[in-house]
């Protein structure tokens, strides 16, 4: 902890411009597409792991708000003229503050009753979502036409889906990026103490429910971001990729893939969106892929609480892991 | 228009009465173990597969009802006996996250074992039924509310009267404490999840014929079977019970005003929201309580 | 390992009345494509198909007869001597996966068209990449609006629209309805969509209709069918799934419901395994729209499909209406392809033979079948309807078409194409 540039993240500096530029070289337009949405996947995952590493909180709704955030985006896109990483930024952004407000009344929770409200939550937007949908370029408010989607706009240096794998990678790393600072200055020793005792952090003078309302508010930031990216990388968004089993998903794998790095977090969006695109490349059913997920979460609860990325980081080197 | 609320009364009660007695079979587990089992509906939905399985076989159909409630209690025990125990100093939020890897496990299982394809569970009390304010309601039904309520009072009756019961309060409320003063933790936790299981597999036969026989539908039960258990606190079997029948009779009664009519579903979280909202209103501090 | 017991007696059951019925025909061997007996040994065309298999519902019933089509094709010639090398994914009812097994085909694999596609998310997701890429879609599994208001994608089964109106239709002239509910999912683009134009259809012959909408999750059906007695109305139509409807038919038979409306469905409730589920007490009171033949019509097409299963056909091939358009989809793309000479087969032609497809008959089709270049196509429009009867199916109607506001378009493409 307290060296930025320390050996991790410099391997992952290395490993990403490796992934910016050898990848697409070597792979079909199949991959890149299911390395966009593992990338984009990683970045949700990453905030649910910052929520849980950090406070010891579970949440099962990220996937309500990678729904809301792609919703705002879209909703912006055939709005508005606005630029696409700016409509990225704001969809993000509101996403994030609709994570805060939703995160206030559950300050006072923590443990199975928060994850409990989180869940319930996850359940209320599944059923919304189905019954709105995601705008596709309608008319009115919801904006939903009984028709194929409208155009969504991807920037110009990324209209194509190798542009566009490289633009969502940049993003990850910044979300990354984003995090790592979190944990190294004021906030993450906030959360520390937050964690340790909220009674002490308050009596240290630690402002308890800013920093709270902050964490949750980082988390929906990257889960509203990651919706907007995957409403771009989609051109369109559909219901039924915001079920509340997804998200109950999305947590398990971010404590299996680990939740204390950010290769906790790759190995999650890997393990959500390329084992299953591997295995259907396979012919191997889906329900091979599920028992794995489910198997493998209880082994990382039970025995392996780093997760893989712990593993995986713990063979590399005693040194230099940046949390 | 009497006559209306009347039907979606009993309506509601009807379906009330499925998502209390998941929720009872939640919280039963809950008391006695501390697990709040996230795969309870993936056992019920497992134990009423086997039934269809053993009936589809050409076996005698009480045969197939009792295959339903040894699948519950094999697949509760198998992990209350091999899996649990290794969780078993770890705060109540793991555990139910644990409950949920075991939950994908056997989706998947069921998925391998099972294609889609249109099935039926029929009981013979389907066909018999009473006319209650202009519903008819099946025997299946009755019984389901019956289970329920019988589950509450004789749980609740065991759980506070019989040595047993003791010793699965205090396990739940502090293994070590318990262990010390010589409670046999794993002959009274084996016999917890066996109950547990039982009640799974008897749900399951329930729901598959009074729902739908569809594993992903059954196992994702759990969710507003959860919501019936918030309203209970988690600890209590009656305030369960009545929270499930509720949450059946608003989602009903919505039914009749045609803007929410469509999303007549979110009752269940909507109800627990507010119901968790209301239990921390005292609270003014923002300081997370232990639970 | 699938259990597929019922499927596969029911499977069973069905060819087994189907041979005795065929007994006459003296050729037993299914015919195809060229039919020259010759194993074709060319360089392979490369085809696709996605399919959409998990839960909630198997929709590959397309992909597996096309399959068993194409293989027999390749069994007997293939495309003047090119086999054809069909690639089926699964996109498991989840968008992303179906974009992009959608890319793999059509980008990595470069398939020269897609074929017997069926599926509830594909078409939605995908329509613009295959407008894009310009390559066609010959679907066999249509579910929502997408597919049939898409440039790309030709769809053989008619949908929950006009299989639904259908199915009206035949309430109103032959049952007397007045006033029915459509019950369906609140998903616009499936439900809602489908709900609609059937009330604007009600509304149009100075009728009456509602639509009662519920969401997929919901376990609640008896609220749903109490709503329908609430709002008073004479007739239900169940615009659901197979699984959901056969749920609210249990619930309709709890309550007694069978003399207290009309019951008529779309073609999803027309399948081998519903008479077992549904039992007796809904004979004589369900009636259905079908969107192509009955499973036993004695037609050629019809009687060659079951042939083609039979002999090239896998264990658990589902023998559904989607298999039955899977089967006719790859015939007339099959023939479509035979008027192209062997070497110029690339995706630019075979685009261009099959937007030339126009008035290609079959029995298993009500009306001749096209495509053209369009930005909407629904060349099915016309069904059949069947009453649900001792566990069977009887023809109650033979192909009849339907007239609604929605079918302007489609008319007129046929108008312009010399059709009708």
């Amino acid at each position: 902890m307290g060296r930025i540039f320390s050996y991790a993240t410099l391997t992952g500096l290395g490993l990403l411009i490796l992934a910016l530029i050898a990848l697409p070289l070597m792979l079909g337009a199949l991959w890149i597409k299911v390395l966009t949405s593992a990338a984009i996947f990683a970045l949700a995952a990453a905030g649910v792991a910052l929520v849980y590493a950090q406070l010891g909180l579970i949440n099962l709704a990220q996937i309500a708000l990678i729904g809301v955030g792609g919703w705002i985006a879209l909703r912006l896109n055939y709005a508005t003229d606005l630029p696409v990483t700016l409509l990225v930024l704001i969809a993000g952004t509101l996403t994030g503050v609709i994570g805060a407000i939703f995160a206030l009344p559950a300050l006072r929770m923590r443990g199975l009753y928060l994850a409990l409200v989180t869940l319930m939550v996850a359940a209320l937007f599944q059923i919304f979502f189905n019954a709105f949908q995601f705008p596709n370029g309608g008319e009115g408010f919801w904006g939903v036409a009984q028709k194929s989607a409208s155009e969504v706009r991807r920037p110009g240096f990324a209209e194509s889906d190798v542009g566009y794998y490289r633009y969502t990678l940049i993003f990850m790393a910044i979300g990354f990026g984003v995090i790592g600072l979190h944990k190294i200055t004021a906030p993450g020793r906030a959360w520390a103490m937050i964690r340790q005792s909220e009674a002490n952090a308050m009596a240290t003078g630690v402002n308890v429910t800013l920093y709270k309302l902050w964490a949750f508010a980082l988390s929906g930031l990257l889960a509203g971001t990651a919706g907007a990216l995957l409403a771009g990388a989609l051109g369109q968004l559909d219901a039924r990729s915001f079920l509340a089993g997804e998200g109950i998903l999305l947590f398990a794998l971010a404590v299996v893939g680990g939740v204390f790095s950010w290769v906790g977090a790759i190995v999650a969006g890997l393990l959500y969106k390329l084992l299953p695109a591997l295995f259907n490349d396979l012919g191997l059913s889906a329900d091979v892929a599920m028992i794995i997920f489910g198997a493998a979460l209880m082994h990382a609860i039970m025995t392996a609480p780093q997760g893989i990325a712990g593993q995986i980081l713990g063979a590399f080197n005693r040194g230099g892991s940046d949390d | 228009m009497l006559k209306v609320y009347g039907l979606f009364l009993v309506s509601g009660l009807a379906v009330g009465s499925l998502y209390a007695l998941a929720g009872i079979g939640l919280v039963i587990l809950r008391r006695s173990t501390g697990f709040l089992n996230f795969a309870y509906g993936a056992m019920a939905a497992a134990a009423a597969m086997v039934a269809w399985q053993v009936a589809e076989w050409g076996a005698w159909q009480p045969v197939s009802w009792l295959a339903a409630l040894l699948t519950g209690i094999a697949l509760s025990v198998l992990y209350g006996r091999l899996l649990a125990p290794a969780l078993a100093w770890r705060e109540p939020a793991v555990k139910a996250v644990a409950t949920l890897g075991y939950m994908l496990i056997l989706l998947g299982l069921m998925g391998l074992l099972w294609d889609d394809s249109l099935r039926k569970l029929s009981l013979p009390t389907d066909k018999i039924a009473v006319t209650l304010l202009g519903v008819r309601v099946t025997v299946t039904r009755i019984i389901a509310l019956a289970v329920a309520m019988a589950a509450v009072v004789i749980m609740i009756l065991y759980l506070d009267r019989s040595r047993m019961g003791l010793n699965m309060r205090s396990l739940a409320d502090n293994r070590d404490h318990a262990a010390l003063i010589g409670i046999p933790i794993v002959k009274v936790e084996t016999l917890a999840w066996g109950i547990s299981g039982a009640l799974a597999g008897g749900t399951g036969l329930l729901f598959g014929s009074l729902v739908r026989l569809e594993p992903t539908v059954i196992t994702f039960m759990v969710i507003p079977a959860t919501a019936a258990a918030i309203v209970g606190r988690l600890t209590s079997l009656p305030m369960t019970l009545v929270g499930g029948l509720v949450i059946g009779v608003v989602e009903a009664m919505l039914t009749l005003y045609k803007p929410l009519a469509p999303l007549r579903a979110m009752t269940p979280f909507v109800i627990a929201g507010l119901m968790i909202l209301w239990m921390q209103r005292s609270t003014t501090l923002t300081f997370a309580t232990k639970e | 390992m699938k259990l597929q017991f019922t499927l596969a007696t029911g499977a069973a059951a069905l060819c087994l009345s189907l041979m005795s019925n065929s007994a006459a025909a003296e050729d037993a061997k299914p015919h195809c494509g060229l039919n020259t007996g010759q194993a074709a040994t060319g360089a392979p065309i490369k085809v696709g198909g996605i399919n959409g298999n998990a839960p909630p519902g198997d929709f590959s019933g397309g992909t597996d007869a096309a399959a068993a089509y194409f293989d027999c094709v390749n069994a007997n010639g293939g495309i003047h001597g090119r086999p054809i090398e069909y690639i089926v994914e699964n996109d498991q009812w989840n968008p992303e996966l179906a974009g992009q097994v959608a890319t793999k085909l059509v980008k990595d694999e470069e398939v020269v068209a897609l074929v017997g596609n069926g599926s509830v998310v594909e078409m939605a997701v995908n329509a613009s990449l295959y407008a894009a890429e310009d390559v066609m879609v010959m679907a066999s599994g249509c579910a929502i609006s997408e597919c049939y208001e898409s440039s790309h994608i030709v769809s053989t089964n008619q949908g929950p629209l006009p299989s639904g109106i259908g199915a009206l239709k035949f309430a109103i002239e032959e049952l007397g309805s007045t006033n029915a509910a459509c019950i369906g999912f609140n998903i616009p683009n499936n439900g809602g969509w489908a709900c609609d134009w059937m009330n604007e259809y009600m509304a149009s012959k100075g009728l009456q209709g509602t639509s009662i909408l519920m969401d997929p999750t919901a376990v609640d059906l008896n609220s749903v069918y109490l709503q329908a007695l609430a709002e008073g109305v004479d007739t239900i139509l169940l615009m659901l799934p197979a699984g959901p409807a056969i749920g609210l038919l249990k619930v309709a038979e709890e309550q007694g419901g069978r003399e207290m409306f009309k019951w008529v469905s779309p073609t999803p409730l027309y399948e081998p395994g519903v008479g077992e589920v549904l039992g007796d007490y809904w004979s004589e009171h369900l009636y259905v729209n079908i969107e192509l033949n009955q499973f036993d019509s004695a037609g050629p097409d019809n009687q060659n499909w079951v042939k083609v299963m039979d002999a090239f056909g896998k264990d658990g091939d589902r023998r559904d209406t989607f298999s039955q358009s899977g089967y006719i989809s790859a015939k007339f793309f099959v023939d479509a392809l035979l008027e192209l000479d062997a070497d110029s087969i690339d995706r630019p032609t075979v685009t261009k033979t099959i937007q030339d497809i126009v008035g290609v008959k079959s029995d298993l089709l009500c009306d001749p079948y096209y495509v053209g270049i369009a930005d909407r196509h629904m060349p099915n429009h016309s069904g059949r309807m069947v009453v649900f009867k001792d566990g069977g199916f009887e023809l109650v109607r033979d192909c009849y078409d339907i007239d609604t506001n929605y079918l302007e378009p489609i008319l007129a493409q046929e108008a312009a194409l010399g059709l009708n």
